[in-house]
């Protein structure tokens, strides 16, 4: 049966939390935008993107707000626990636009982000009470995280027989753990050396399939590959184990790793989950599409699956004034496939579709539970330009832009400098192929960021992008009306 | 499904930026399959953005007008013969002199009707483009949509008012991707200082009219001045949107604003009839040509709200299309402050 993913205690300090905002949000409201992603999905890079774009007036013509000349504008604002880094904006957007930019760095550690936004209101009474702000709180995180809130819904059993079976699958990566694993006896005396033996190997296989880039998504616990000060601690030193029938004896070694799986859910997931995930009021939801689609259909069926189960977790539903007191809900989700600037935008509506088509459960529930639902093909920063060429006499739509180095077409491999034009196959018309072997030939390279950008009066750097006015627009657009 | 590829760019080989004609398009759409079949189940473009365009005159109308036209040149050319030969009997350097004249009055015609053509044309330009502006929304197809913004921005590129909403247009042109908003962006960079404009001429006008109407002696004299400033009117605010009517421009805009307003039984849909009761009642109680005058003003107010549905060359989508109860404040204004005056001239 499925647990909840909260306790009772943890719902009274949720509904008192919601309480409390509703006290002190009364002048100035609280926006929890919860940015959510997969590892590599491009959370930084939004949330880097949203960040100079809101704070620089940055070319928004889709976002309401800012085309009816209604934005005043934003500041960076501190957040109030003092307990987590602040997210290191100036850093992110150094790296992006320096001489030789690159991408940041894959998410360590969670980091979180106020900012004030003010506007002017067209409410009838604006004239009255002069600008309005709104704060606007955003959390960054690692994306291997994310695949942990599903475990809050399993028992240890349930979650075992999911990751043998994953582990079979997996055949070659998984061995060396299937033979410690064989090795060992459930049943037998609980021993911290087989513990740590049986961890250790379940965490190289783990780390080993993530390398492989062929099982991109489905393979929690994400805190084994990023322990942080939790390392070796005994909730990370733990494994899948067979089930077994007799009663377990409480001295067993199943019984002691049963125990540490729920004290990691306990002192890890939940924690997590509570301060983070429960009190959203928006959600966008960042899908690597490309990434992949790039790998084959037993990928985008990984997809699928873990997005579907991550977004399960999430409370969903209209929300009112009143329910806003104790209980928050996420009344608006978009759905994103980012990394929209790696094909040309006749692509967009297919990719929307294939991206439609893979959260179809997902959106379908959300919707069942009062949430507005939007799909979007975007680009947070666009790397590429756009083009044709003519090849045997057949008029191809590219993308030009720099591959980044090590990135393969064929037998070429590219060295990061030289610009390409780059046609990376037609998407399937049905979104149901891509879900089919060999019916879809498809090859996207990673681009490296843009370089001489263009500057704003101001002489801020203005960051290209595809609809991401748009989501804006969907995300926050009408809490600033 | 063709395979993907990869090109190294030289120099000769770099595509340039500009976008494929929407010719080219199609035809690779073509290639994909049924993709590009009309969908049979689309929805057909709302009533009140209907307005039939001059019907075509039946077969004996036509015969009659050609037949009159030819009357009408023959019998011009045949008076000029007349004059000239019997000024070359008079003198012979008074008929060079007609000569002359004749000369200059055929070059004053061609041009009078090349301007006219031009004004015509100039009109259905903005007609055209509404009715691409409302397919490209519904098939949200980015390059149509940039192409239409390049025709709009053509419209306005002589016009200084507008620099500035031109250049933000064309510094944020190529960061929208879908064809909806890209329309909807043009509307509210290009459109709303228009409509501001085109909504004080229209009030003004209505004030005009509801004055003129309350202190005028004849009925005949407020219809004329209803009709004159109805046309004024009209006429403004097709030059405001951009499309300086002629004499026969005039003509068409009449028709399509009186259309109009047969249409949407001069009232914009979704206006409400309640406030326009109550006030003209309470004030036509007050005094009857004071009741009179909100009448025709409010009748003018709708003249220029039809002409700002005809003449302008995007829908109301993204700002609100007036009503007419924004202007009965103003006009209500208007008319109490003649009323306070008709009191005390009285009183006297």
């Amino acid at each position: 049966m499925a647990q909840s993913p909260t306790t009772l205690v943890d719902e009274l300090g949720i509904a008192l939390n919601n309480l409390a905002d509703a006290a002190t949000g009364t002048f100035t409201p609280t926006l929890r935008l919860g940015v959510t992603g997969l590892s590599r999905a491009g959370k930084t890079i939004f949330i880097t993107a949203l960040v100079h774009n809101l704070l620089t007036g940055g070319r928004l013509p889709g976002f309401t707000p800012m085309a009816e000349g209604r934005f005043i504008g934003a500041r960076l604002a501190e957040y109030p626990d003092a307990a987590i880094p602040r997210f290191a904006y100036e850093q992110h957007l150094a790296a992006l636009t320096g001489k030789t930019p690159n991408w940041p760095e894959s998410t360590r550690r969670i980091s979180q982000l106020r900012l004030t936004l003010k506007y002017q209101s067209n409410n009838w009474f604006s004239g009255f009470t002069g600008h309005s702000s709104l704060n606007l709180d955003i959390v960054d995180y690692p994306g291997e995280w994310l695949l942990d809130l599903p475990l809050l819904t399993m028992s240890f059993a349930e979650w075992s027989a999911q990751a043998l079976e994953r582990a079979q699958r997996h055949g070659a990566e998984a061995k060396p753990f299937l033979d410690v694993l064989g090795g060992i006896n459930p049943q037998g005396e609980a021993s911290d050396m087989a513990a740590e033996a049986l961890a250790g190997a379940f965490t190289q296989y783990l780390r080993a399939s993530r390398e492989d880039g062929r099982a991109l998504s489905s393979l929690p616990p994400g805190r084994f590959l990023l322990p942080g000060d939790l390392e070796g601690s005994p909730a990370l030193t733990f494994a899948p184990l067979p089930a077994i029938g007799q009663p377990i004896r409480s001295s067993s070694l199943y019984a002691m790793l049963e125990r540490r799986y729920e004290a990691y859910k306990d002192l890890v997931v939940r924690p997590f989950f509570r301060d983070h995930f429960v009190r959203l009021d928006r959600q966008i939801v960042l899908v690597d599409m490309l990434r992949a689609l790039n790998a084959g259909p037993d990928a985008v069926g990984d997809l699928e699956t873990a997005l579907t189960d991550v977004l399960g977790c999430f409370r969903q539903g209209s929300s009112n004034g009143l329910s806003r007191l104790v209980s928050r809900r996420i009344d608006r989700i978009l759905f994103a496939a980012t990394k929209a600037d790696h094909l040309h935008h006749t692509s967009h509506d297919r990719l929307e579709a294939i991206l439609n088509r893979l959260l179809a459960n997902a959106s379908r529930r959300a919707r069942f539970a009062g949430a507005e639902t939007r799909s979007l093909a975007i680009a947070a920063i666009r790397a590429t330009r756009e083009g044709s060429i003519d090849e045997q006499r057949e008029k191809l739509n590219v993308i030009i832009g720099t591959p980044m180095a090590g990135e393969r077409m064929g037998k070429t491999t590219y060295d990061g400098k030289s610009e390409i034009a780059l046609f990376p196959g037609d998407l399937p018309e049905k979104p149901e192929s891509v879900f089919q072997d060999g019916k879809v030939t498809l090859n996207f390279l990673r681009f490296e960021p843009p370089r001489d950008l263009s500057h704003n009066a101001e002489g801020a750097v203005v960051l290209p992008h595809i609809r991401f006015d748009r989501a804006l627009d969907f995300l926050i657009g009408d809490w600033l009306k | 499904m063709k395979e993907p590829v990869a090109r190294t760019i030289t120099p000769d080989t770099k595509a340039d930026e500009t976008l494929r004609t929407p010719r080219a398009y199609e035809a690779e759409a073509v290639d994909d399959g049924a993709e590009t079949e009309a969908d049979p189940f689309a929805p057909e473009s709302a009533l009140d953005d209907i307005f039939s365009p001059p019907k075509r005159p039946n077969i004996f109308a036509r015969i009659f007008w050609i037949a009159t036209g030819i009357l009408v040149t023959m019998g011009l050319g045949l008076a000029h013969d007349m004059l000239l030969r019997d000024l070359f009997a008079i003198d012979e350097y008074l008929g060079w002199f007609g000569v002359g004249v004749v000369a200059l009055f055929c070059v004053g015609l061609l041009g009078l009707i090349v301007r006219e053509i031009m004004a015509v044309r100039r009109l259905r330009n903005l007609d055209d483009i509404k009715a691409q502006a409302i397919e490209i929304s519904r098939s949200k197809i980015a390059i149509e949509g940039r192409r239409l913004l390049r025709e709009i921005d053509a419209i306005y590129a002589h016009r200084p008012d507008l620099a500035r909403a031109r250049q933000t247009m064309k510094d944020n042109r190529d960061a929208l991707f879908d064809g909806d908003t890209i329309i909807e962006f043009a509307e509210r960079t290009l459109m709303a200082s228009l409509d501001e404009r085109a909504k004080a001429l229209t009030a003004a006008s209505a004030g005009r009219v509801a004055l003129v109407t309350a202190v005028s002696p004849r009925a005949l004299i407020d219809l004329a001045f209803v009709a004159y400033e109805s046309v004024r009117l009209a006429g403004a605010i097709a030059a405001l949107y951009g499309a300086r009517p002629g004499v026969l421009g005039y003509w068409r805009l009449a028709g399509s604003v009186l259309g109009h307003l047969a249409v949407t039984g001069g009232l914009a849909l979704t206006d409400g009839l309640m406030e326009q009761v109550i006030g003209q009642s309470s004030l036509a109680r007050f005094s009857v040509p004071l009741g009179q005058g909100l009448v025709n003003g409010l009748m003018t107010v709708r003249v220029g709200i039809a002409a700002m549905r005809v003449v302008r060359p995007l829908p109301f989508a993204a700002l609100k299309q007036p009503m007419v109860r924004d202007f009965i404040p103003g006009l209500g204004k208007v008319t109490v402050e003649q009323a306070r005056g008709y009191k005390t001239a009285r009183r006297k």
